[in-house]
């Protein structure tokens, strides 16, 4: 079922009428963002295609009632699941001369936004004449921690979405929205986040959001696509042969992981490489270390820091040379200093911060991959094929450009489980020319997908 | 492959008339010999229009709110039935244009209507159920909920009714409605036609299959493959020859001997993008096509399906539909931009 990734027919379409879906559970606000929708100055004609009654004011647009029918395949695939209600409605919508200038489709609470999405690029019909612009889903910003853990949809609602509206912000301290934003951005780092306290948001930030510009994101986080570390700093020290003492202060943990590296380089490309040496010593069981205790090059140390006051770890140096600690948290957190026999500080010579791997509490996360370099079109589809047969149920969304070996535009695409649109936009010209993707879905693995992916290039 | 030449690009089709409705033509059909065209479009109108020189006859606009969705024309009498957004079927006199009747079926759309063979009853559509009425409108019996709207409905004979939708086709009692036969399988189900003789039924699927089903021996097949979901399909008078689209090309079946399972189909290729409609002549094996090309086709087969274009002619947008006057000599089809053509089709090019 899946469409190949560069048909003759993507190239160069005429532009498809937009479609949003507004997803959210029950009480989060869907109608009232929508009337805000619909009752301002934006000059467009606007389909609305409702499964719940709500009170939409019907003046200003063409409001549909469709009851959710969920279609199936005989094949069994969830993947190929899509909403018949749409296809009939929608395929009735685009035979008026007075054409629209934007859909909208307003889900049910417990709707799962899988086969709405699903709908837009599996019907050859639909998939003529629409384009999917956006899920929009409005989060209860008073109950979605309880609805998280009890219920799959409201996960997939949120794993779904390019915008998420943390609404009813009012409703909740300032504390628990941070906790409930930071959770959220775990699960679909792809989203752009708004607070809101009644839905009011910009008609700007829910339509046409051209769902593909992952500019956009990057420019709001630039670490967006950095990839994680179970470390956040690394300090270089150039050091003789000799004993040193490395000292903490009390800090915010009762324990911090730590991996000396022997033999570090300074410049960037050597602690980037050294980060990817140090994921793996992090993997391992680590050696617990107790205040006063001797500390190993190249091990995953586990230093014990609970007892009061500064602690102290030695470290034997036996010939002249730099070292690298990555250090769980950074040095400023415990006040790390690293000292001669003599007393004498030694200054780091280099510094670095690295993008923190979160707690990932959900099942329900996120992976992007950023790299340089041209694909193979055929190494792509071939890995994409498999990585979407085997793993595309839990595949929620995916987004991102990719630079196409002889390809003088950026490659952009979308999909859906295993669903799957793209077109070249527009030409690099002097931009570097870079990949970036982003994934979604459930347990996914990040180290074999990236792998999977490098391998695709030339 | 097409026996057209440079000379006669289009066959045996030779240029009729054209007339236009105000919107984008959803169904229509010819009065009784031919009489008159009938239109309905998405703006809610109706037309008819003079069946030799295309001549508005009259014209009623905006009846169905919300657009007209089905048009069936009486099989023996001057009478219409149409059915619409607005919930409502209307019945009407082809001559002059008046509905006799209106009927509000429930709430939903009402988005098939078929007259039985005989023309004393009038089935329709509307979301989840089937209703049947007598040729007077009276109601006879309505259907309980279907499990999704219902997709098509076709006669298999003047006693008997069927309806598809998402999973099932269901066989009613033309009398008094109730439930017989049923043919199930995971699957939406977008289009259903009858073999003439009831016995084989064929429905398209969205996931682009054909699945037909032989009542009399209930062995049933599926027809994989297809490049979209096949809602255009089409049995010959003989119950021979079922044409297919979901796709470019027209996949023809022949159900003759023990086909169509294990033989290879006649495969018609002209369109260029996919094919929206079929339709036989009511004799011989002549068939239609239509398709987003802008292209009307005409193909002449042979029993095992196999078969050359005898007639194309463009029009000016994607084609609805395509109409065979009764009689066989006249095709119209029904385009996008409101256009309805009719051509004049000869014996041979």
């Amino acid at each position: 079922m899946l469409a190949p990734l560069l048909q003759e027919d993507n190239l160069d379409k005429p532009r498809n009428i937009p479609v949003t879906i507004l997803t959210g559970f029950l009480g989060s606000g869907k109608t009232t963002l929508l009337n805000r929708i619909l009752s301002e100055e934006h000059g467009k004609r606007i389909a609305v295609i409702e499964n719940e009654f709500g009170e939409v004011g019907i003046d200003q647009a063409l409001v549909i009632n469709a009851d959710e029918e969920i279609f199936e395949m005989s094949n069994g695939c969830i993947c190929c699941t899509v909403r018949g209600d749409l296809i009939r409605v929608l395929g009735n919508l685009m035979k008026r001369r007075d054409k629209f200038d934007y859909v909208l489709v307003e889900t049910t609470g417990l709707a799962d936004p899988g086969p709405v999405a699903q709908t837009f690029f599996m019907d050859d019909e639909i998939r003529a004449e629409f384009a999917l612009d956006g899920i929009v889903t409005l989060v209860d910003a008073a109950h979605v921690e309880q609805q998280i853990g009890r219920n799959d949809e409201s996960a997939e609602q949120i794993a779904f979405a390019d915008v998420l509206v943390l609404n009813k912000t009012d409703l909740v301290d300032g504390d628990a929205i941070d906790r409930i934003e930071a959770r959220v951005r775990d699960m679909n780092r792809m989203a752009r986040v708004i607070r809101s306290e009644r839905a009011d948001v910009s008609v700007d930030t829910v339509l046409n959001l051209g769902a593909f510009d992952l500019d956009q994101v990057l420019e709001r986080r630039p670490t967006f696509l950095e990839p994680e570390y179970p470390f956040e700093w690394t300090g270089v020290y150039s050091l003789d042969a000799g004993r040193y003492e490395l000292s903490l202060a009390d800090g915010p943990d009762p324990a911090m992981s730590l991996v000396i590296v022997p033999g570090q380089g300074t410049d960037d490309a050597a602690l980037r490489e050294s980060a990817e040496w140090c994921v793996r010593r992090y993997a391992e069981p680590a050696d617990v270390v107790s205040p006063a205790g001797e500390i190993a090059a190249g091990r995953h140390l586990s230093l014990q820091l609970d007892s009061p006051g500064r602690k102290s770890f030695f470290l034997a140096v036996d010939t002249q040379a730099r070292v690298g600690l990555y250090a769980q948290h950074s040095a400023e957190e415990f006040d790390l200093q690293l000292t001669r026999a003599n007393g004498e500080a030694v200054p780091a010579e280099v510094e670095r911060t690295w993008v923190a791997q979160h707690e990932h509490d959900d099942e329900v996360g996120s992976i992007a991959i950023e790299t340089e370099g041209d694909v193979d079109p055929n190494k792509l589809n071939k890995w994409l094929s498999e990585l979407l047969f085997e793993r595309g149920v839990d595949i929620f969304r995916m987004k991102g450009f990719i630079s196409l070996a002889g390809e003088s535009r950026r490659f952009v695409f979308q999909g859906v489980h295993m669903l799957f649109d793209g077109q070249p936009d527009r030409p690099w010209g002097d931009a570097p020319r870079r990949n970036q993707l982003v994934f979604i879905g459930r347990n996914l693995h990040e180290q074999s997908m990236r792998q999977g992916f490098e391998a695709c290039l030339i | 492959m097409s026996d057209l030449t440079a000379d006669s690009p289009e066959g045996v089709l030779r240029p009729g008339w054209s007339a236009r409705v105000d919107d984008y033509p959803i169904a229509g059909g010819w009065t009784l010999r031919g009489e008159a065209l009938v239109v309905g479009d998405a703006a809610g109108g109706v037309y008819a229009f003079d069946g030799k020189s295309g001549a508005t006859i009259w014209a009623q606009r905006g009846v169905h709110e919300g657009g007209v969705l089905a048009v069936a024309i009486h099989p023996s009498q001057p009478v219409f039935a149409t059915g619409g957004q607005d919930g409502r079927v209307l019945l009407w006199s082809a001559a002059e244009g008046r509905t006799s009747l209106a009927v509000d079926v429930g709430s939903g759309w009402v988005e098939n209507v078929a007259w039985s063979p005989d023309g004393k009853r009038l089935a329709v559509s509307c979301a989840r159920q089937v209703h049947a009425y007598g040729a007077d409108g009276a109601k006879i019996w309505r259907s309980d909920d279907h499990p999704s709207t219902v997709s098509a409905i076709a006669w298999s004979s003047p006693e008997e009714l069927a309806s598809a939708c998402y999973g099932r086709v269901t066989f009613f009692d033309a009398s008094g409605g109730k439930p017989g036969q049923k043919l199930e399988w995971t699957g939406s189900l977008v289009s259903m036609v009858l073999s003439p003789d009831g016995d084989i039924v064929a429905c398209g699927s969205q996931d682009n299959s054909v699945h037909f089903w032989r009542r009399s021996t209930e062995q049933d097949s599926m027809m994989s493959g297809y490049p979209a979901k096949p809602s255009a399909l089409a049995f010959d008078g003989t119950g021979t020859l079922l044409a297919t689209g979901g796709g470019e090309a027209v996949t023809v079946w022949s159900f003759q001997g023990r086909g169509p399972e294990g033989t290879r189909p006649g495969v018609l290729d002209l369109h260029a993008e996919t094919v929206t409609t079929l339709s036989f002549a009511r004799r011989g094996m002549r068939l239609a096509s239509g398709g987003r090309d802008g292209v009307v086709a005409v193909w002449s087969l042979g029993r095992g399906g196999k078969g050359d274009a005898i007639g194309a002619a463009p029009v000016a947008d994607v084609v609805g539909d395509v109409y065979w006057r009764p009689d066989g000599h006249a095709l119209a089809a029904l385009d996008a931009q409101g256009g309805a053509t009719v051509w004049q089709v000869m014996a041979r090019a």
